[in-house]
């Protein structure tokens, strides 16, 4: 296929991860040497100082530094044989046959990785990498999840341990979903939050939690600015109104601080609704680690104490700010990053399925009308809370490719329904199937098969963006 | 969708807008539903839903336009009015701010919707007597200097809740019928159901399901 990327292109893809670092773009990691007193942290002046433009620098610097380790790709597929190898030696007594699926999918999924390779750029060496490829809907894995779930957590754990975390590798095997385990502590590295160095690791989380109580301290019980603070407070109790655990003041007052804090830090967007439900997943996570095993619907939060509350608020807050990092056009004047996702959306579903597109034109639904919510929720309300855990493992393993990635989601979200679209036969029916789509019972496995199909859309028409636009006339 | 839903004589676009937490969603599940929750999450860009009333012996069929009431999503929210015979600007009769922020929302309606548009002043939440801001006199004398009409509602204890889309709905009836007899439609005819916004009354605006067929 085409490949028409300038020679200095291909030089930088095939050594790292990142296609451009040099890129100006918030939150991503630059190559700038940034003096190590700056981000010490010591006063808060100088922290403020140092996040005037409202990104860390300072972890991105560690990512950046991570990046610049060149791993050829034969090791880094010769160190994942070897784990596996080890993996299988290590668990061979304890489970034979679900050990042997575990590898067999696992020695399939190189050969994929290298077949798709070799049709994307005929043998060309220039191949940006992407985490963790989807394989072939994997039913027998999911079938044995449980069991996999255990062999599964033990890589994450072993990832987890190293002195610095191959943050490829992480990405690679939490894109396929992350075991509840280890998901915490994957979401605080994939999101640049926590250090990929574990000597780095106490240091930053001890700062940015202090760093967090500052802002707290500044802003929230300061002055606070009314508009911004009266739309929370509008939104937050109506959140999620039907679980118990989110009608407490003390979460409630939570979600409050860190959705305020954002805001008056992101003064381009502010506060804009929906972004509420953006914090449950992290927050979630994080109550899940802090109180493991137990239900959490009902979860009593003054029974946590106040440092473990604190815990979890600060590192939601720093995961949020991470993960919005690259989808901020979403929430900025006019959302434009939303109208203009909408606009390929559009383009997207008329390529790849026509007949759904002009069924959808001729009844007159408007893409806007219907995948506005799903970019500014990012399909937290279509779909439950838990499948949206699970559709972040994948797209915090996206990182910075997230943004596009979540386009070929909804994709992927919209085809899923097309033989019940096609037999509305109005604007009525349409809009209200789009608007309600019957998610209720969805479970992991349908999110699986819904990242699998975005990758699938993703690879085939994001590198060929000339598949979009020819017969555009004819529209 | 059954297919009672589908007949109708007239199809009528009708937007909800006024500030966030007035209870607009509410209006809307209760008049096409008839369900209340007391906390209903907030609407993102909007939501759409129908219900179809009988006058004179005529279907008409709304088509109600749910929007998000912060003002980020102006942008996106205002494209909806283009095409709506009718607004109901609602506001909470205990937030005084939603009140005052009625003449912005009617500047609004004036920049993006269609001149002709029928606006209905609805003054929601009427249950929570003892922390009413907003006395029921002062803001129908604001109605009438302003050329709207005006009612009270509940979403909560289902107050008024059907007379004021029924009001509304049968004002946009009268007057596209009455056009429709001083003017009869011209022969291109427009499909309700494929071109909704297009139903407006400065056009040959509805159209009798029969002439379709």
């Amino acid at each position: 296929m085409e490949n028409h990327e300038p020679e200095h292109d291909k030089g930088l893809l095939s050594d790292t991860f990142w296609r451009t670092p040099q890129r100006a773009v918030p939150g991503r990691p630059y190559q700038r040497v940034i003096p190590n007193e700056v981000m010490s942290g010591s006063s808060y002046q100088q922290f403020q100082a140092s996040v005037n433009d409202a990104w860390d620098l300072g972890d991105d610097e560690i990512i950046s530094g991570i990046a610049d380790t060149k791993i050829s790709k034969s090791i880094s597929e010769t160190a994942a044989l070897n784990v596996i190898n080890s993996h299988r030696n290590s668990t061979k007594n304890v489970n034979r046959s679900d050990v042997k699926v575990e590898s067999e999918v696992k020695s399939k999924e190189v050969v994929e990785v290298k077949k798709n390779e070799g049709r994307k750029v005929g043998g060309g060496s220039g191949i940006r990498q992407y985490p963790g490829r989807p394989r072939p809907v994997r039913l027998s894995a999911l079938a044995s999840r449980e069991e996999s779930s255990e062999s599964k957590l033990e890589r994450f754990q072993q990832i987890h341990d190293s002195t610095v975390v191959n943050l490829d590798e992480l990405k690679q095997i939490s894109w396929s979903g992350i075991p509840v385990k280890a998901r915490a502590v994957t979401w605080r590295l994939l999101a640049g939050y926590l250090p990929a160095n574990s000597e780095r690791r106490a240091d930053t989380l001890q700062r940015k939690r202090a760093d967090y109580k500052h802002l707290v301290r500044q802003y929230y019980d300061a002055e606070r600015d009314d508009d911004t603070y009266r739309q929370i407070h509008i939104d937050i109790p109506r959140m999620s109104p039907l679980v118990a655990l989110f009608q407490q003041n003390t979460v409630q007052v939570m979600f409050e601080r860190i959705l305020y804090i954002w805001a008056i830090r992101h003064p381009a967007s502010g506060y804009v609704q929906g972004i509420n439900d953006l914090v449950t997943p992290f927050f979630m996570v994080f109550l899940q680690e802090a109180v493991p095993g137990e239900e959490l619907d009902n979860y009593p939060l003054d029974k946590l104490t106040e440092e473990k509350r604190d815990i979890i608020e600060a590192d939601s807050f720093w995961c949020l700010s991470k993960f919005l990092d690259s989808v901020q056009d979403n929430y900025i004047f006019a959302q434009l990053g939303i109208q203009y996702k909408v606009n390929q959306l559009k383009e997207l579903i008329r390529r790849i399925d026509l007949p759904l597109h002009e069924h959808l034109q001729q009844h007159g639904v408007d893409y806007l009308q219907f995948s506005f919510r799903w970019m500014n929720n990012l399909l937290t309300r279509e779909i439950p809370l838990a499948c949206t855990i699970r559709l972040w493992d994948t797209y915090l393993a996206e990182s910075d490719e997230f943004a596009t990635f979540q386009l070929y989601v909804c994709a992927a979200f919209l085809l899923h329904w097309r033989e019940r679209l096609m037999l509305e036969r109005d604007f009525q029916g349409l809009m209200i199937l789009l608007q309600n789509v019957p998610t209720q019972n969805w479970t992991d496995s349908n999110i699986s098969v819904l990242v699998a199909e975005a990758y699938r859309l993703k690879f085939a028409f994001a590198d060929a963006p000339k598949h979009l636009q020819s017969g555009k006339a004819d529209r | 969708m059954g297919t009672r839903e589908d007949e109708y004589d007239y199809l009528f676009k009708v937007v909800l807008i006024g500030d966030s937490g007035v209870g607009k969603s509410s209006l809307l599940s209760r008049f096409t539903r008839n369900e209340f929750n007391l906390e209903s999450k907030s609407t993102i860009g909007v939501e759409f839903a129908t219900r179809s009333i009988e006058v004179d012996g005529k279907t008409i069929k709304a088509q109600i336009w749910d929007t998000a009431g912060q003002e980020r999503y102006r942008a996106i929210t205002s494209a909806y009015y283009r095409g709506a015979v009718g607004a109901l600007l609602v506001y909470d009769i205990a937030k005084h701010l939603s009140y005052e922020n009625v003449e912005r929302w009617l500047r609004e309606l004036r920049d993006h919707a269609d001149q002709n548009i029928l606006i209905m002043l609805v003054g929601n939440k009427s249950d929570l007597r003892h922390l009413r801001s907003i006395p029921t006199e002062e803001a129908k004398a604001f109605a009438e200097a302003n050329g709207l009409s005006f009612i009270e509602t509940s979403a909560l204890d289902s107050t008024n809740v059907e007379p004021a889309f029924q009001n509304i709905l049968t004002e946009i009836y009268r007057i596209v019928s009455q056009r429709q007899m001083r003017d009869p439609p011209e022969g291109d005819v427009i499909r309700p159901d494929a071109e909704p916004a297009d139903v407006r009354p400065s056009q040959a605006d509805s159209v009798r399901r029969q002439c379709c067929q």
